[in-house]
């Protein structure tokens, strides 16, 4: 039987803004003035965020999740390698997810691969690696021109894996890091490599290049309407394509989660948190407010005929996450799951039967939230849903993919 | 007007050309032909009326084919060289704005026999400590998914500019054309613009003493894309040039925004 795999993810938000920051900045990304950062109030906040991880690990959860930001009060992590390295000594048994290292943002990959190789020996064999491109804001943080970020990545992908799979010492005759010396020392535990996940937001050629790899596809977007089940479904056209097979753990998707002994306490204690993530963290990237930089003609990085289509079937003025205004439009969005032990069971396995997706990837600390909250919630999610929905979902894949056994026998899930 | 397209080992560029006279080559900037509208503006009319205009699409604009290797100043000045060819000019007038007024630079620096009169309009393409070239990707994210008067107010003198209105209006452009080639121009420029150094090249500074051709250098008065200190970089470093030439009522797009008053200060040079 093959459960859901529940991963605790934690994004390390600033929590210290002060209260009309949405009133007076136009975005959380890239230019908002570090100035507020209070060193003072900051004291600790780092051991915090990795005391809740390691509590999910103590918890039993399945994975730990971890990725790169920089420049902004969304996710405190510039080097999500360094919380990875911590975590390696304060966890025993959860993977631990980087998802990812933003490759076109090294001048030389090949750092990528060693540090990834010290965490999966540091960690015996523990570490998912993942790699990003890097979206809008990331480009603008470290002058990466978009129209070839993607090519870049690629190139810094492969030039990775190879530096684990084949023997060194080897010359790569790559565009973007040609190297005469690819020979990285030490070599990850795990063979042939360790998993390898990479997000995407359904265009259809990092859909083919992950499939034609045989990687994990993530996808980022942080709502599940239709489009989470259209992600699916493209991605088990192309997986067919390339001669492969679609089950759930060659996906992930993330989400965001708050348990309570009710629904109403859970929404009155999960509210400020919430709204601070919504309104502060998300301006500048899902948030129509202010300037997103996060896709558009800035940042062109897809081809001008994919953009006219763009700009055919486009609303300009549409909403985003971070544009809801109240509770019924946050939950229609099927973003943040709030609510008792019984609701949030309710909804994630709703979830799981419509996506079919085997990997769940949930936030639990949310934008200021205090972290005796975050520990509650995830305490919770994990003795009073978690039993249940890996039972329920073991079921649902079960029944829906009954040769899964076979695909999975030869590897690793994930 | 007439438009055709050159096919220069295996791409296409795509021309339009007009007038009579002298040949002059033209290469477009952010609030241009090519850029925004699919053909003349008035600055263009203008100028035709004493000599015959050409205006390549930079590769990847309009209708001309992009350059997957294309990522530096050198890569865009080979491309021009073989468009000259195309074209059978030899020596010609060239007159460049913005990021076209930078490879017009070049090109001048490089091949100083084929240039006979240098126009450089708020062009981009040096190094100038202290004054940074503005941030045109970032100003192209409209604020609260349809406001672009930021970017209006960095490519004109203000963001009331009525020029600025037509090429650059707030929300969906009305023709989808035209917002499309602004994407276009923006994935251009993104290639070789946006890749650290921003917009310049350290190197053109001390180049431009190559430079033989008489030069004239407009600028508008209040440019906030391309501050003046570019403008007056460029005219101290090419001997043969008299200064800098201040458009009133412009701000980086005098082609745009003035293009009365710019053509004439372009067409008293170029016939003077």
């Amino acid at each position: 039987m093959h459960p859901v795999q529940l991963f605790c993810w934690h994004f390390m938000a600033y929590p210290h803004l002060p209260e009309d920051f949405d009133e007076k900045y136009d975005t959380g990304w890239v230019t908002v003035p570090n100035s507020l950062w209070d060193s003072e109030k900051s004291r600790g906040l780092f051991q915090d965020y990795i005391d809740q991880l390691a509590y999910a690990d103590d918890l039993g959860f399945d994975g730990l999740v971890l990725n790169e930001h920089h420049q902004n009060i969304y996710g405190l992590m510039p080097s999500p390698n360094l919380i990875a390295a911590a975590l390696t000594q304060r966890s025993t048994r959860a993977k631990i997810v980087v998802l990812g290292n933003l490759l076109p943002l090294h001048i030389n990959p090949l750092r990528v691969a060693e540090e990834y190789a010290m965490l999966d020996n540091m960690s015996n064999g523990r570490i998912i690696a993942g790699f990003a491109p890097g979206g809008g804001p990331e480009n603008y943080n470290y002058d990466i021109p978009s129209v070839t970020s993607r090519e870049r990545f690629w190139e810094a992908v492969d030039l990775v894996v190879r530096s684990w799979t084949d023997d060194g010492p080897f010359n790569h005759e790559g565009h973007y890091y040609p190297l005469r010396y690819v020979n990285p020392w030490p070599k990850p535990t795990q063979k042939p490599h360790p998993p390898i996940w990479v997000p995407g937001s359904r265009s259809a050629s990092t859909l083919t290049e992950v499939a034609k790899r045989g990687y994990c596809y993530f996808l980022s977007s942080r709502s599940h309407g239709g489009e989470t089940y259209k992600a699916r479904e493209q991605f088990s056209k192309v997986l067919e394509d390339y001669g492969d097979t679609y089950h759930p753990f060659r996906m992930g998707i993330l989400m965001s989660a708050y348990v309570s002994e009710t629904d109403a306490q859970a929404k009155e204690e999960c509210e400020e948190g919430v709204w601070y993530f919504l309104r502060n963290c998300l301006k500048g990237h899902l948030r129509k407010e202010g300037r997103q930089l996060t896709f558009g003609a800035g940042v062109p990085y897809i081809p001008a005929p994919a953009w006219k289509e763009f700009l055919k079937h486009s609303d300009p003025n549409r909403s985003m996450l971070g544009d809801v205004n109240d509770w019924d439009e946050l939950d229609k969005a099927q973003s943040i799951v709030v609510g008792s032990p019984e609701t949030v069971h309710r909804k994630i396995l709703s979830l799981i039967e419509k996506s079919q997706v085997g990997n769940l990837l949930i936030q639990f600390h949310l934008g200021n939230m205090p972290g005796e909250l975050a520990l509650k919630s995830q305490r919770l999610f994990a003795t009073e849903v978690a039993p249940a929905l890996r039972e329920d979902s073991a079921r649902v894949f079960a029944n829906a993919y009954p040769r899964m056994e076979e695909t999975l026998a030869g590897g690793a899930v994930a | 007007m007439s438009a055709r397209t050159l096919e220069i080992n295996g791409r296409k560029v795509s021309v339009l050309e007009d007038g009579s006279g002298d040949p002059t080559l033209y290469l477009h900037g952010f609030a241009d032909v090519h850029a925004v509208t699919e053909g003349w503006m008035p600055f263009h009319d203008k100028l035709m009326e004493a000599c015959r205009l050409y205006a390549p699409a930079h590769p990847g604009c309009a209708a001309s084919d992009e350059i997957e290797y294309l990522e530096s100043a050198e890569d865009l000045v080979f491309h021009y060289l073989e468009v000259i060819d195309a074209l059978g000019l030899e020596r010609f007038d060239l007159i460049g704005a913005c990021v076209g007024g930078w490879a017009a630079a070049e090109l001048a620096a490089r091949h100083p026999e084929k240039v006979r009169r240098l126009v450089l309009i708020d062009a981009s393409g040096l190094f100038v400590s202290g004054a940074p070239i503005g941030d045109i990707f970032m100003m192209s994210h409209p604020v609260r998914g349809t406001d672009y008067s930021e970017l209006r107010a960095m490519l004109f003198a203000n963001d009331d500019a009525p020029a600025g209105h037509t090429l650059f209006p707030n929300g969906r452009a009305e023709n989808l054309e035209d917002e499309l080639r602004r994407y276009q121009m923006l994935r251009f420029t993104n290639r070789f613009g946006f890749n650290p150094p921003y917009f310049y090249n350290r190197s053109l500074r001390s180049r431009l003493h190559r430079i033989s051709a008489p030069t004239l250098v407009v600028w508008g008065e209040s440019d906030h894309m391309v501050p003046l200190a570019h403008g007056e970089a460029y005219a101290a470093g090419i001997p043969n040039s008299n200064g800098v030439k201040l458009v009133n009522g412009a701000g980086h797009s005098p082609q745009a925004e003035q293009p009365e008053a710019t053509a004439g200060l372009v067409t008293g040079f170029l016939t003077g």
